[in-house]
Order: structure tokens, then C-alpha cells, then sequence
């Protein structure tokens, strides 16, 4: 999900707001008040229902941290994107695009994934650590940050967010191929339950960490521009993340498992929520989260 | 380490977190006040403010909603407001904007908290059912009833599994700690978190709010113009109130009645905050003009006690000592020493001694003259402004002991409430009736009959316990 465009916050001008603020601005963008139609999933999609969960946060860290793992994937970021310097605005980018393909209509989250599509048409250049060529449109890398993305959505949902069985997971990755699709994946590509998708992760071969992801890793595990209280909270949040990969990507980046009871639902649970608490603070946040409530019941 | 960093003359991360918190205590302070008990015996029509479109359906809603930390942090928001200066201000734009966020519970929902409480459905425990609520509450929301035997009650039902939820966010202190350190620098935040553990393990046991009515209920039996309903004891549980149905004129209401009525209606809600203070030693902590009900002539009733605060001797003794030296024998050393003593005012701060009378003898400018004043907003206001004042000569060696977190409360909003109602009376003489070491004789028609009251009540008590 990362390198789709620069991001456009100067540093400077990031570090005088809230780390917060800008995902709380695209959330609030993306959930339009007034939709021609139901979208690309509709209210009804289990789609609706996941990407609402206030465990987000938690499950953005880890997908970066299973996408980071492709070597290409990681060099197209590295190379084509000044994100370490904002690295917030530029998880709110991405956030913005995921809410948007999901709870805009159709014509937004097709307008949304043509301007991603047209900048990854620039994204192109050779890994310096395997020597490959990369490029942002290739089908192959697309579908691994799909991947990373819906497994850890999935993952942390399930472990920390409301409920989601084992039916309604594999309904969520199944409707999700429409997302991979309009990004440039063929639908018949794209793993349609849990088990498919992890098995499709572990398949495949070019998986290594880069000293582009090891550096991208450590920023999204201490950004700058913290004050040292949401600091801690955030490391706290980042050592959740890294006890909820898979063992194959804990050792690949050298992460020592947490201790158990860091990793117990309720303390989880309470520090989303503290957190989240904060998120929804900021103007339009919840006046989104009824929108979409809303148009789920109607 | 941290501490220093904090401290650190980086501009930038401060003015983030102003800007960030400004915004926190909005929401904060906004959602709240949303949720709190005070519209409690709204009328029905305003029923439309809940948003019912919006009501939780599942156990799993209210946690969503209100568990994972964030019942805990609205309160602790809602505490900090009164003891940081930042937070006020915020308070009315946040409660318009945000009044309507507090969708109650579904009939569904609400009935099964009945039954799992009371051991039937509402609709066979009661004779008449309302299955949707008129008010929301803190931790949850009142519907009205009649009960089997014919009497009007309001039943007020938590949200299911809150307790359980609060109780665990309360005890993750390390949480807590962090979260306020980054929302409210510069605040004593332990003692903050303890009083928080404090009041929500008291808020979700409905029980203790329900002793706690009664016991006014039972002392203000009969009294000519303060009213407390009577708790239905058969009716009530950990997580089911019922009460008797009190139906009035709600405050805004009140604002449009003639001077006269108004002035009576704060000498009862001055008389009932003395009264509770200094004789019976225990205070409704919440003064919110939504936890009023008028009936004219005077006659209030107190609803709400979820925040009963009691006051020992020893918590007593420095306050009514102030007020003694300060008022009664004009001892300036004699004041300072009682606040001193009280934890006000730290002791020996540099700071001469008619600098502190004056500076607090704003909180007591309404008895310090044997006449008629006027309490106006701006009095009010200026007390507001005076407690929060961080500028001060006094604001380096000030502070609010824990014990009176919740008389300072009760201060702070009886001004507002007096001064929104631009009540005139010689508040002095009032005070002096109640205050016991003065007790000086009723001063007004209404205490004449408190008067009155007072003495069949004592001859009650008397008579029982001659019998006894």
C-alpha cells in the first residue's frame, strides 16, 4: 500500500499537528454524506463491517510490516516516496484511499483507484539489494500488498476487534478481490479465503528484509514528531503488532516475541481504545462512524 | 528522562499537543456531558434528542461504545474540566455540538437488563412499561413506569457487561496514567486516576447511588421546599434504580419565571447545599441545573446521586473554621491557617496574608456582608475564572486536595446555577441559620418553615427514640 504518491505535508507543517489529524481528516473525507449508490461493496458487505473496527490502527502497522518484506515492493516505496518524512500524512494517504474505495460510491473509489493507478505508472526502477527490475504496476507485486494488507486486517479483526467468525473472514478476503481488481490485479489472482491468503503469502519466494524495510520498520515503530506519552503508546501498539506476525516475518526481521500477557485481548483492546478515543476527538470522526453506522442498518 | 523532554523548549510538539488536546477536551468534556444523568426527568418530548436510529443492540455495542477505555476516559475527562484550566471554556460549544451522540440502548436490550436483574421481562415487573427511554444516563438510561402497586417510578438501567468493562479499564492504572499524562500536561494525574477509580467503581454499583438517595430522601422527609424521591428498594439493584417519578419545570423553564420565583427557587438550592454540607455532612456532587426540577414557590426537587460525596468531622473542621475566622471574626491569620490546614495553600508560601484573604475571599463574597447581593453571571463567571486563575500571586502555592475535589465542584456550579437565575437574597443570613456554629434564627418565610420542620423532625427523632 505504500509509494502510491508523495506525500504532500511538509514535514514542518506535520510536526505542528497531531499525528492523528490527518487520518482523522481523510476518514471524514471518505465517507461521503450524500453517495450516488452503495459503492463498490454496499452496506451490507462484510467489507463495511471490518474496515470500521477501531482495531484499524493496529492492523495498518502490521500489513506495512508484511508488505516492507518484499524486496521490490519495498524498493518502489524507498525510491519513489520522501514518506519517512511524514510518515503519518502518508499512512493517512493510504488510509484515505482504503476508506474511500470502501465506503465512497462507485464513482469515487473508481476516480480514487484510477489516481493510484496513474502514479504507480511512474513507479518503476531496479532493486539495488536483488538486482531486480521492479515496477508499481506489475500484477504480482500489487496482489502481495493486497495480501499483506487483507491478512493482517483479517488477523487483527479477528484477535482484537468486534466479533468476525471463520465464515465472515473468508466472505471479507472473497469480497475483497474487488479491491485488488480495480488496482490492477485479475480478480482470478486473487486468494478468495484465510487459508488461501496465507498460503499465498508464505508461497512466495522473494521475501527478505531489504535495509530499506529494516529503516522503513524502525520509523513506523517510532515515528518522528511524538511527544514521549503518545510515543509510548505507540511502541506499546507496535509490540502488539509485532507479536501478531507470522513466525516466518517475526525472525526474518530479528523481533523477539512479546511476552504473552502483552498480547491478552483486553489489555490490547484497551490501549485501541484509549487511542482511538483520542482519534475520535478530532472534529468529523464520529459524525463519519454514524454515517456509516447508519447507512449499515438502513 | 521523560519528564525533561516534556519540558523541553520545543515549540513545535507543544503546540501540536494544545491543538490536539483543545480538541480531546472538546470531545471529551462534550461526550460526557452528553451521557451524564442530568436530563434525567426530561420531559418526554425530549425523547427525540436520543438517537435512537443509532441504539445499541448488543452486549457487544456497549462495549464497543463505551468499554475499551473510553467510558473511563470521558469521566476522567469530565473530572479534569473541573480542575483544568483549559477545559471550560470548551465546555458549552462541545455540548451543543455533541449533545445528540448518545444513542441508548434498544427496547430489546433495555428489557434484558430487566430481566436478567429483576428476574422478568419490564413489561410483567411493571404494570406500565415506557420501552424507550426519556433520558440517557451516565452508564446508562431511564425509562418510566408505573409499578404493579400504581406508583409513577423512574427505572434507570445500566448498559450490560459496563461494570465489568469499567472495573477492568480502571484497574489498567499504567494505561490510564499515560493517556492523561498526554491529554492533561501539567495535571496531578495520580490522584486524578485514584479519584476516577473511586467514583466508577461507586458509578456502576447502582446500589451505593441508591443508599445515598435514600439517605437524603429519609432527612429531607417533609421538608417545605427540597424534595428527594424515595428509591423503590424491591425495584432497585446493582444495575437497576428505581425511583419515585418527580414531574416539573426544568431549569431553562425557570429562566422565563418572574424575579421573585426565581430568587426562591436559589434560596431552596443554596439552602439544600448548606443544609446537606453542614448538617447532614454529605453532598449530591453533581449541581447541574439539569438535576433540578421546579415547582414554584420555592419548591425544588433533587434528583442524581451518583456522585454522593461524604464529609467526615475532619474534612469539615478547616472549612467551617475559614469560614468562622474569615466571616464571623474578621481573623486573617486565623483564615490562612484553616485553608492551610485544609491543603488549600501550602503552608509559609511567601505571600502576605491580606493578598490570600483577599484572593479567596472571593469564594465568600456572597456572605460576607449582612445584606441583600445579587448573584450575576458575571459573579459567577469571576469565580470560575478566579478558582482556574494560574497566574495568580497564589497560583504557585495552590492546589485542591482530593477530599474537596467534589466540594469545589458543588461551589463552582451552584454559582453558575445562582447567577443564571440572577438570584438576590441575604445570603448571609441564610448561611447563619445553617451554619452550626452560629444558628442563628429563620431570616425568611422559607426559614420559618424550615424552622418548623426542623423541630417536628428532631421531635421524631426524639419520640423513636424514646420508644426505642
Amino acid at each position: 500500500m505504500m509509494g502510491r504518491y508523495r506525500g504532500d505535508v511538509s514535514p514542518e507543517a506535520a510536526s505542528q499537528i497531531s499525528m492523528m489529524e490527518p487520518l482523522a481528516r481523510a476518514f471524514e473525507r471518505s465517507v461521503p454524506p450524500d453517495p450516488k449508490d452503495g459503492g463498490l461493496f454496499g452496506p451490507h458487505s462484510v467489507v463495511w463491517r471490518v474496515h470500521r473496527d477501531r482495531s484499524f490502527s493496529l492492523a495498518a502497522i502490521r500489513s506495512l510490516m508484511i508488505q516492507a518484506l518484499h524486496p521490490l515492493a519495498m524498493a518502489g516505496v524507498a525510491q519513489h516516496s520522501n514518506w519517512q518524512r511524514d510518515p503519518f500524512g502518508r499512512l493517512a494517504a493510504t488510509a484515505g484511499y482504503v476508506l474511500t474505495v470502501t465506503y465512497g460510491d462507485t464513482a469515487a473509489a473508481e476516480g480514487a483507484a484510477a489516481r493510484v493507478r496513474a502514479v504507480h505508472t511512474h513507479v518503476r526502477g531496479t532493486d539495488t539489494v536483488t538486482g531486480l527490475p521492479y515496477h508499481a504496476d506489475d500484477p504480482n507485486l500489487l496482489l502481495w500488498v493486497h495480501a499483506g494488507m487483507v491478512d493482517s486486517i483479517v488477523h487483527i479483526v479477528r484477535r482484537y476487534g468486534r466479533s468476525l467468525d471463520a465464515a465472515d473472514a473468508d466472505r471479507y478476503v472473497a469480497e475483497m478481490a474487488r479491491f485488488a481488481e480495480i488496482i490492477g490485479v485479475p480478480a482470478t489472482r486473487v486468494p478468495a479465503s484465510v487459508a488461501a491468503l496465507r498460503e499465498y503469502l508464505e508461497s512466495v519466494e522473494l521475501r527478505q528484509v531489504t535495509p530499506a524495510a529494516a529503516e522503513a520498520i524502525a520509523i513506523v515503530l517510532d515515528p518522528p514528531g511524538l511527544d514521549d506519552d503518545t510515543r509510548e503508546l505507540w511502541h506499546d501498539l507496535g509490540q502488539v503488532a509485532i507479536g501478531t506476525l507470522p513466525d516466518w516475518a517475526r525472525s526474518m526481521y530479528g523481533f523477539i516475541e512479546p511476552l504473552p500477557h502483552l498480547m491478552e485481548r483486553e489489555p490490547v483492546r484497551q490501549l485501541i481504545g484509549a487511542l482511538d478515543f483520542a482519534y475520535e476527538s478530532f472534529p468529523g470522526v464520529l459524525e463519519a462512524r454514524e454515517r456509516i453506522e447508519l447507512r449499515m442498518r438502513a | 528522562m521523560s519528564t525533561a523532554r516534556r519540558r523541553s523548549p520545543v515549540l513545535q510538539s507543544r503546540l501540536s499537543r494544545s491543538a490536539a488536546l483543545a480538541r480531546l477536551a472538546l470531545r471529551i468534556g462534550g461526550r460526557y456531558l452528553a451521557r451524564s444523568p442530568r436530563l434525567i426527568f426530561a420531559s418526554v418530548e425530549r425523547r427525540g434528542e436520543l438517537r435512537h436510529e443509532l441504539a445499541l443492540r448488543t452486549a457487544d455495542d456497549v462495549a464497543e461504545e463505551l468499554g475499551s477505555m473510553k467510558g473511563a476516559l470521558m469521566k476522567l475527562g469530565q473530572m479534569a474540566s473541573y480542575i483544568d484550566e483549559d477545559m471550560p471554556p470548551t465546555f458549552r460549544a462541545a455540548m451543543a455540538r455533541l449533545q445528540h451522540n448518545a444513542p441508548p440502548m434498544s427496547p430489546a436490550l433495555a428489557s434484558s437488563v430487566i430481566a436478567d436483574e429483576l428476574g422478568d421481562v419490564p413489561e410483567r415487573i411493571f404494570a406500565r412499561w415506557d420501552p424507550l427511554p426519556f433520558a440517557a444516563a451516565s452508564i446508562g438510561q431511564v425509562h418510566r413506569a408505573i409499578t404493579l402497586d400504581g406508583r409513577a417510578v423512574a427505572v434507570k438501567v445500566q448498559y450490560p457487561g459496563i461494570a465489568r468493562t469499567i472495573t477492568s479499564d480502571v484497574r489498567n492504572v499504567a494505561l490510564l496514567r499515560r493517556v492523561a499524562a498526554a491529554a492533561f500536561p501539567g495535571l496531578d494525574t495520580r490522584s486524578l486516576i485514584d479519584e476516577l477509580g473511586e467514583r466508577l467503581r461507586e458509578e456502576v454499583d447502582y446500589r451505593l447511588e441508591a443508599e445515598n438517595q435514600e439517605l437524603f430522601a429519609r432527612y429531607y422527609e417533609g421538608h417545605p421546599v427540597i424534595r428527594v424521591p424515595h428509591v423503590v428498594g424491591e425495584l432497585s439493584t446493582a444495575r437497576v434504580l428505581t425511583g419515585e417519578l418527580v414531574v416539573g419545570t426544568r431549569f431553562d423553564d425557570v429562566l422565563q419565571w418572574n424575579q421573585r420565583e426565581r430568587n426562591l427557587a436559589a434560596e431552596t438550592i443554596n439552602r439544600f447545599v448548606s443544609r446537606s454540607l453542614y448538617r447532614l455532612h454529605a453532598f449530591n456532587g453533581d449541581p447541574h441545573p439539569g438535576n433540578y426540577l421546579f415547582h414554584g414557590q420555592g419548591r425544588v426537587s433533587f434528583l442524581d446521586f451518583g456522585l454522593t460525596k461524604h464529609f467526615s468531622d475532619e474534612d469539615l473542621a478547616p472549612l467551617a473554621d475559614a469560614v468562622r475566622f474569615l466571616v464571623i471574626e474578621n481573623d486573617g491569620d486565623g483564615f490562612r491557617a484553616s485553608i492551610e490546614r485544609a491543603g488549600f495553600l501550602r503552608p509559609g508560601a511567601p505571600v502576605p496574608t491580606d493578598v490570600v484573604v483577599d484572593r479567596f475571599g472571593l469564594f465568600y463574597a456572597t456572605v460576607l456582608r449582612d445584606a441583600p447581593m445579587t448573584i450575576t453571571p458575571a459573579y459567577a463567571s469571576a469565580i470560575v475564572r478566579r478558582f482556574f486563575d494560574s497566574r495568580g500571586p497564589l497560583a504557585p502555592y495552590s492546589d485542591v486536595p482530593r477530599a474537596y475535589v467534589v466540594l469545589q465542584r458543588i461551589n463552582l456550579g451552584l454559582y453558575a446555577v445562582l447567577g443564571s437565575l440572577n438570584a438576590t437574597a441575604n445570603w448571609r443570613r441564610i448561611a447563619e441559620e445553617i451554619w452550626p456554629f452560629v444558628n442563628a434564627p429563620p431570616s425568611t418565610p422559607i426559614g420559618e418553615a424550615e424552622a418548623r420542620w426542623e423541630r417536628e423532625r428532631k421531635g421524631q427523632e426524639l419520640s423513636l427514640d424514646r420508644s426505642a
